[in-house]
Order: C-alpha cells, then sequence, then structure tokens
C-alpha cells in the first residue's frame, strides 16, 4: 500500500517541501545553478511536480499542471521520492534497478544530490510538525 | 517498506563486508584469440546478424584492416557487408551518430559491426538506439532510460544486434553499457546508457591493435588503469567487480609497457585487449570515481584526450582519496599489493605509494603529467569544475567531493 492516498497529500508534503526550499536564501542560489527545469513524475499516486531552477528566471514550483517545459523528467513512484527526502535512497542504485528513471541532461540534477541531504531532517521534522510520523515510521 | 528497497537506511558509502545491495552485468559475448577477424562473419551470425553495416573511422580504413574484416564475411556464411561508414571523427557527435544510423537504413542493414576505438565504439552504440528506436541522440539522453515492456517498467526492448572489434587497448566500451558522445554547441559530452546498449559480441584480436601508435597505446592503457582502479575503490565496489578490476590490474602491470613500447609484441598487445575489456566491467555497477568527473569535462571544453586526461588526474584523486580515511586507504592497499607496492603505513601513506606509481609509470610511458601541457589554462577551472560537480562518476567516488575540492584537484593537476 502506498505511503500516500492521492495526489494532494504528495503535494502537501513533498510539494511543500520544494515550496519551502524555493525560500531558502542559502540553498535556493545553489540550485538555481543547475540552470534547469525539471518535472518529477510520480505513480502511486499519480502526481506531478515541476520545478524552475534557472538563473534567468524567478524560481517557481508546479503543483500538478504546468505550463513550465520541463528539461529533465525524474520518473518514479511517490514511495520513492517520500523515502529520498528521508535520505534512505541511493540514488545510484536507484537508477540502476530502474526505481527512477531519469531523461533528459540528468547531470544538472545529480549534481545537487550532495547539497539536498541537509534537507532530509528538515523532511522528516516538517511531516512529524504536520502529525504525520507515520510516514516517518511507515518508510 | 516499498518493494525493492533494500536495507533500513542509505548511510553512506559501505567499503568493506557484505554490501547491502549490488548489481553486476556482463551479458556480451566475448571470444578473444588469434585470427579471430577473419571468422567474424561465422560468430557475428550467431548474433542474428544478416545484412551488416560496418562503422569505423578513415584511420583506421586506411590501415587494411576494414579490407580484412570484410573478407571475415565469406559466402558461405548466412551474413554480408553492406555497407562502411567510415565518417566518424575524434570525439564523435550527434550529427555523427544521426549519419551513422541514416547509412544503415539506407543500405538495408540489421545490424552494426564497430571496429575502431571509443569513439566509433559509442558512435555505433548510440546509433544502433536511434536505428532501433528512432529519434535523435540527445531524446535518449541519461540512463536507463530506453524503452521497456510494462510501462516502462519490464524486460528492455532489444536493441538491433552489434559486435564491437576495439582497435585501442583502454575504453572497453565493446563490453559497457554506455556510450559517451559530444555535443559540440553545448560544449559538453552527454551519456546515453542502458543495459539494453551492452553490444551482443566482443571480438578481442590483437590483429587489430597492431597499428595502434605507441602514444595511443599509452593513454587508451591508462584509461583501462584508471578504470580498474576507479572499480575497485568507488563506493559502489562489490566482489564481481572487484574480481575484474584486479585481474585487469595484474594484466596492466605485466603487460602495459611493453604493448607500448614493442608494438611488435603480440602477446602484450592481447593482454592489453583483455585488460581494458575487464577493467570496465566494474562500471556495469556504477562503479567508478572522480578521475572520470574531473577528466570528462577536460575533454568536453579543451579536447583533452580521455586517456591522457584521466591519466593526468588520477594520482591526485587516489591521494585525495585515500586522505578520506582507513576504509577508503584499505581498497588502495589492495591494488599496491598487486603491483608490488608497499600497502602498509598510513592512509596517506598508502595513497601517496601508489599515486607515485602511477605519475612515474605516466613519465615513462611518455604522457602529459600537467593539464597546462594539453592545453587547459587556470581560467577554466570555474566550468570544469561546474561539469564535475555534474557528473554522474562523482556520486559514487569513495570520498564525498565539494565544488572546492575539485577546484583544488583541477590545480594541482595543472
Amino acid at each position: 500500500m502506498a505511503y500516500f492516498k492521492d495526489e494532494q497529500e504528495v503535494y502537501r508534503y513533498i510539494g511543500q517541501l520544494f515550496l519551502d526550499l524555493m525560500e531558502d536564501d542559502e540553498l535556493m542560489p545553489k540550485f538555481r545553478r543547475a540552470n534547469t527545469i525539471v518535472q518529477y513524475a510520480f505513480r502511486d499516486p499519480d502526481s506531478t511536480i515541476t520545478v524552475r531552477m534557472r538563473q534567468d528566471a524567478e524560481p517557481q514550483v508546479d503543483l500538478g499542471p504546468t505550463d513550465l517545459a520541463p528539461e529533465v523528467v525524474m520518473s518514479m513512484t511517490a514511495d520513492t521520492a517520500h523515502r529520498f527526502w528521508l535520505g534512505k535512497v541511493n540514488v545510484t542504485v536507484a537508477l540502476a534497478r530502474g526505481q527512477m528513471k531519469a531523461k533528459g541532461p540528468v547531470a544538472k540534477i545529480l549534481k545537487l544530490v550532495p547539497l539536498v541531504k541537509p534537507v532530509f531532517p528538515r523532511y522528516r521534522t516538517q511531516l512529524e510538525a504536520a502529525g504525520r510520523g507515520d510516514l516517518v515510521e511507515a518508510s | 517498506m516499498e518493494a525493492g528497497a533494500v536495507g533500513d537506511a542509505w548511510t553512506g558509502p559501505q567499503l568493506a563486508g557484505f554490501k547491502d545491495f549490488y548489481q553486476f552485468v556482463a551479458p556480451t559475448r566475448v571470444i578473444a584469440g588469434r585470427g579471430l577477424i577473419e571468422s567474424i562473419g561465422f560468430e557475428f551470425a550467431k548474433e542474428g546478424a544478416r545484412r551488416v553495416l560496418v562503422v569505423t573511422d578513415e584511420t583506421i580504413r586506411a590501415t587494411g584492416l576494414i579490407d580484412r574484416v570484410q573478407a571475415g564475411f565469406p559466402g558461405d556464411v548466412d551474413v554480408d557487408v553492406a555497407g562502411i561508414f567510415d565518417a566518424v571523427p575524434q570525439d564523435s557527435d550527434g550529427a555523427t551518430v544521426v549519419a551513422c544510423a541514416s547509412a544503415a537504413l539506407e543500405c538495408g542493414a540489421n545490424a552494426l559491426l564497430a571496429v575502431g576505438g571509443g569513439s566509433v565504439m559509442d558512435t555505433a552504440k548510440t546509433a544502433i538506439v536511434i536505428f532501433t528506436h528512432g529519434g535523435q541522440p540527445r531524446d535518449w539522453e541519461g540512463y536507463f532510460g530506453l524503452p521497456r515492456e510494462a510501462d516502462g517498467m519490464g524486460q528492455a526492448i532489444a536493441l538491433a544486434p552489434l559486435a564491437c572489434i576495439p582497435t585501442t587497448a583502454g575504453t572497453g566500451s565493446e563490453a559497457s553499457f554506455a556510450a559517451v558522445i559530444k555535443d559540440r554547441e553545448a560544449h559538453i559530452k552527454f551519456a546515453v546508457a542502458d543495459f539494453a546498449m551492452y553490444p551482443r559480441l566482443a571480438v578481442l584480436d590483437p590483429e587489430a591493435t597492431r597499428t595502434l601508435p605507441p602514444a595511443i597505446a599509452a593513454a587508451t592503457g591508462m584509461d583501462a588503469m584508471t578504470h580498474a582502479i576507479e572499480g575497485h575503490v568507488s563506493s559502489e565496489w562489490n566482489p564481481h567487480a572487484s574480481a575484474y578490476a584486479l585481474q585487469a590490474l595484474r594484466l596492466i602491470r605485466d603487460n602495459l609497457e611493453s604493448a607500448v613500447t614493442d608494438p611488435d609484441d603480440e602477446d602484450a598487445r592481447g593482454n592489453m585487449l583483455l585488460a581494458a575489456n575487464l577493467a570496465i566491467a566494474p562500471t556495469s555497477s556504477s562503479a567508478i570515481g572522480i578521475a572520470h568527473s574531473l577528466s570528462h569535462p577536460c575533454g568536453a571544453h579543451y579536447d583533452v584526450p580521455h586517456g591522457i586526461a584521466n591519466a593526468i588526474h588520477l594520482p591526485w584523486v587516489i591521494e585525495f582519496n585515500a586522505g578520506g580515511g582507513d576504509p577508503i586507504a584499505d581498497r588502495y592497499r589492495d591494488i599496491n599489493q598487486i603491483l608490488g607496492l608497499q600497502s602498509g603505513g598510513s592512509a596517506v601513506e598508502v595513497g601517496h605509494t601508489l599515486a607515485e606509481h602511477v605519475r612515474s609509470t605516466v613519465r615513462t610511458l611518455g604522457l602529459p603529467t600537467r593539464l597546462s601541457e594539453v592545453g587547459v589554462p587556470e581560467d577554466g577551472i570555474p566550468w570544469l569544475v561546474e561539469g564535475a560537480e555534474g557528473d554522474g562518476c562523482t556520486l559514487v567516488n569513495p570520498r564525498e567531493t565539494t565544488a572546492e575540492d575539485f577546484a583544488e584537484l583541477y590545480r594541482q593537476a595543472l
């Protein structure tokens, strides 16, 4: 059984994490160096988060339908995304096993992976603050 | 826990013991020995080839090797040469890949045979994707993104048959699942990689490297050494990968210098083909490291040949990684033992010993030892760091590497 019951839960937790990151004065300038638009296409439940991290435009996060044209598309189950943000997924292994699929200039996203490690405890704290410690425990 | 997930949490590189997870893949049928080129048709027919486009470059063709390959398709086997595409440049690009795939369609080929070095083989590997699935090379950029059954989660859809006869002993591309192609406008190299891209057949015949210039034999040999060392030390090391990597190092130890200095030493050339073929195997587990991360942008921005870039970067990377502590240094100790070097001492000492051995080897082979010797300017370092940070190999280095670390490594190598 999937961790999230519907797409709104995906947006409430993972989507909110991205929205918060857009406001992070320390991390966002580093993310914008990726100079790309990435779309996270989730399954189970179907949901989409599109993130603009470009140097020539303001950061933007779209939850669901978007007018942004993604350059990189990362596909995975919402469960895998959830476990990633808890620091429980080795991206290299996940790519090799097909748990994550990457299309486009993936290097632009791979270089962000070490940068997001400080975000893992933030996601955990966010879930617990929302009374969803069950999502932390279940994973 | 979702199906396929492993362990409770991923906590970082696991450099010893029974690993939580690894995957090792080696599906290419390898045949090695003497006189194999004359039976290439007989062997390739077993892989489903019927009409073959031979992919090569003008230099290789001028040696007469392609004539011998064509003679390997006699009338008594049910496969023939449909055409020859000899327009592959050094550091092949997307336009060449498209031209190659188009040539295959136009001549009615059902299979490709690459005869050449890394650029030729990677061209053929990407062209076979376009030939089979259509599109443009960058449409397929990325890792494990080729079409699969079951809505992308099932068995990879097979590509048309591909065989490789390597004419250099270094890249090991004849037995890897990745191809690297240059985007000349964007000044980047991009990877197309999936298990379906493993060639079906690799033919390792020292006759194919008989005319290899010593400088290229040296540079490609150092590429093989880099694959082997990084394959054993990577965070994604595993016993299968190390078995291949360490045997490759034994062969390199015993044959590299002879293969470079004595082109008539057929045994040495043949053993270096085996070494390169073995050394690439760890990449099936993503076992590689930041010598490659540092080298890829040098090729993309400044056309530094990959083997030379690796030869320059490797010793600095060994010292950097070994400084990360005993678990990493212990993996270098294994290598030092095989190479007959001092394997005791501190982590820093064991790294320095191996690094000095690599530097000595590079000098003996007559290769450049500094980036400044191969046209890399100091003011290019910021661009190079950007590329190295975003390289897929960076994620699997045993020691985490920051932008500042990359900048320092480039400065050291300059």
